[in-house]
């Protein structure tokens, strides 16, 4: 995976996303699922300067057990079966980008009153447990 | 076959291994029973049953073998959704490892911890969860009781009261009248008759644009009301009259018979009559004797009632602090409940409560808003964290997003729910 392939989704994924927030599901998503989930830390810095944040929450591991009891906040909306209806699909994505969805959210630069208020109350590593627990969820 | 000592030895140790195994495996497994397959029941009853993997047998006790969500029902009323779209089926549930007893819950012996069925015998239980949603307040509307709910539909537990409502508003006569006599604070879903009256409306602008809609309140003002007020000028300009408490709306009287409704005194003929009462916790707690008053007191931290520790209630029925009735609120306070029962009984690991609500509302096509708040456990009550609403004056974009973000928010949490 090259820097190039990440950049083609990642304007993707911040275009569309602002754009549109259900769009984002159906057009990118696939995208960014299909890329490996393997970052190292350079790659990592990279993607947070892409989006101005603090690369610090994105290199945060997450447990998938604890990622598992998390979820249950997201599951009244986002489907398991990875079936979309309205609501965004959340399962199998790259958990950074994962990560940097719910850290916009955090920090209110990305749109969606209900999710900047499930984001506000999640710490680095709960951020990083449902990233790691969602991203392994089978169809 | 000869039968030398090995075999026949082998032989016994299995058969004695297999007439006991039954009995020692009844002993071990801890039971949870849970009454109501609503959206605080069935969410409880299929988290502990996928998340204990065989750890602890669930039954579920729910009456009906199809759910009408409560939730959407307005949108049936609307013409945006058809009453198969709102039925679900408990066939998830059952394959997910849920044993699921369609009868009635008519007792709970607290001493046995045994739950009576109406079909007759008993389901013991080592931890029991009740979900049994609202029942009516006797005598809360003066000339109503339920043996008049086919005159005046209540319509405030989804299913064939929302057909008959429906029918009714279709069978309304040109320049009828559509009277709601709204409930008293606390109730299911704060925005619920509000929404109603939008549907109605929407229904009658379509059918009958030059009937009037009555609205008698005994509140002085509700959920969302400056987002459906606003609403209701630009969709409904003139069609609506809400009579809050200020104006008498809490005064009121309705004749069955005669099709009419006195607010205040003032005694108005109309065609359809939706009574909806002030609300109590479905019978079940009552008659387990956790509740105080109308509703069961329970603790923030797991669901368990403050008059027994081995009673959760769960949703509408119970009395918790700050969330609202919804059924959003329901399945949050189920997955609490859940992950603290499967703690208590099989020693898994216990995190702290969090719970969360969002309720949209549908107020004319693709015109949807939203009110939602976060909350956690504290010693006396589910306290509100934090919390949001949609502003007056949004794009139409904004609104239509937020009504497509309900639509998947019905798929996401019936699918959560059953399975």
């Amino acid at each position: 995976m090259t820097w190039r392939t990440w950049a083609v989704a990642r304007a993707c994924a911040q275009v569309v996303a602002r754009a549109y927030a259900p769009m984002f599901a159906l057009a990118c998503a696939p995208v960014v699922a299909l890329a490996a989930d393997d970052h190292s830390e350079a790659d990592i810095i990279d993607i947070a300067n892409d989006y101005g944040i603090d690369p610090a929450p994105l290199l945060v591991t997450g447990d998938v057990e604890y990622g598992a009891y998390l979820s249950g906040e997201c599951t009244t909306c986002h489907q398991t079966s990875g079936n979309y209806d309205g609501i965004p699909v959340i399962t199998q994505w790259d958990e950074v980008y994962f990560k940097v969805a719910m850290h916009e959210y955090r920090l209110k630069t990305r749109e969606n009153p209900v999710m900047q208020l499930v984001a506000g109350r999640l710490g680095d590593e709960e951020i990083a447990s449902l990233a790691a627990y969602f991203a392994q969820i089978e169809d | 076959m000869t039968l030398d000592r090995r075999t026949f030895l082998g032989t016994a140790a299995a058969a004695s291994a297999a007439l006991t195994a039954p009995m020692v495996r009844a002993q071990a497994t801890p039971r949870v029973v849970v009454v109501g397959g609503g959206a605080g029941g069935a969410t409880a009853a299929r988290y502990i049953a996928k998340d204990s993997k065989g750890a602890i047998d669930v039954t579920l006790i729910e009456p009906t073998r199809t759910y009408y969500t409560c939730f959407f029902s307005n949108l049936y009323i609307g013409g945006f959704k058809e009453m198969n779209q709102l039925g679900h089926s408990y066939g998830a549930m059952a394959a997910g490892g849920v044993n699921v007893v369609h009868d009635w819950a008519v007792g709970v012996d607290r001493d046995a911890k045994t739950v009576a069925l109406a079909g007759g015998g008993s389901v013991p239980y080592d931890k029991l969860i009740l979900s049994p949603g609202i029942d009516f307040v006797d005598g809360a509307v003066a000339g109503w009781d339920v043996s008049a709910q086919n005159s005046m539909p209540h319509a405030y537990k989804a299913g064939s009261q929302t057909e008959l409502l429906k029918a009714q508003l279709q069978a309304m006569p040109e320049g009828g009248t559509f009277a709601m006599v709204a409930p008293p604070n606390p109730y299911r879903c704060p925005p619920g008759p509000y929404e109603r009256v939008s549907m109605v409306a929407h229904f009658l602008k379509q059918n009958n644009p030059t009937a009037k809609i009555l609205v008698a309140d005994p509140k002085p003002k509700f959920s969302k009301m400056a987002l459906f007020q606003e609403g209701w000028g630009t969709h409904y300009d003139g069609m609506i009259d809400w009579v809050g408490e200020d104006f008498g709306g809490g005064n009121v009287e309705v004749d069955p018979a005669a099709m009419t409704v006195s607010i205040d005194g003032e005694v108005t003929k109309v065609d359809v009559c939706n009574v909806i009462p002030a609300m109590k916790a479905g019978r079940i707690a009552d008659l387990a004797g956790v509740t105080d008053g109308n509703w069961a007191p329970v603790n923030a931290a797991d669901m368990s009632t403050k008059a027994d520790s081995d009673i959760h209630v769960l949703g509408d029925a119970s009395q918790q602090g700050d969330m609202p009735k919804s059924g959003f609120s329901a399945n949050s306070q189920a997955k609490v409940c859940a992950n603290a029962v499967r703690g208590a009984l099989t020693g898994s690991k216990v995190f702290p409560a969090k719970f969360s609500n969002t309720c949209w509302s549908l107020i004319s096509t693709n015109d949807g808003v939203k009110v939602g708040a976060t909350y956690e456990a504290t010693p006396e009550k589910i306290a509100k964290v934090d919390g949001f609403i949609s502003s007056t004056g949004e794009t139409a974009e904004v609104r239509e997003a937020t009504y497509i973000e309900s639509e998947g928010w019905y798929s996401g949490i019936t699918a959560d729910m059953l399975g």
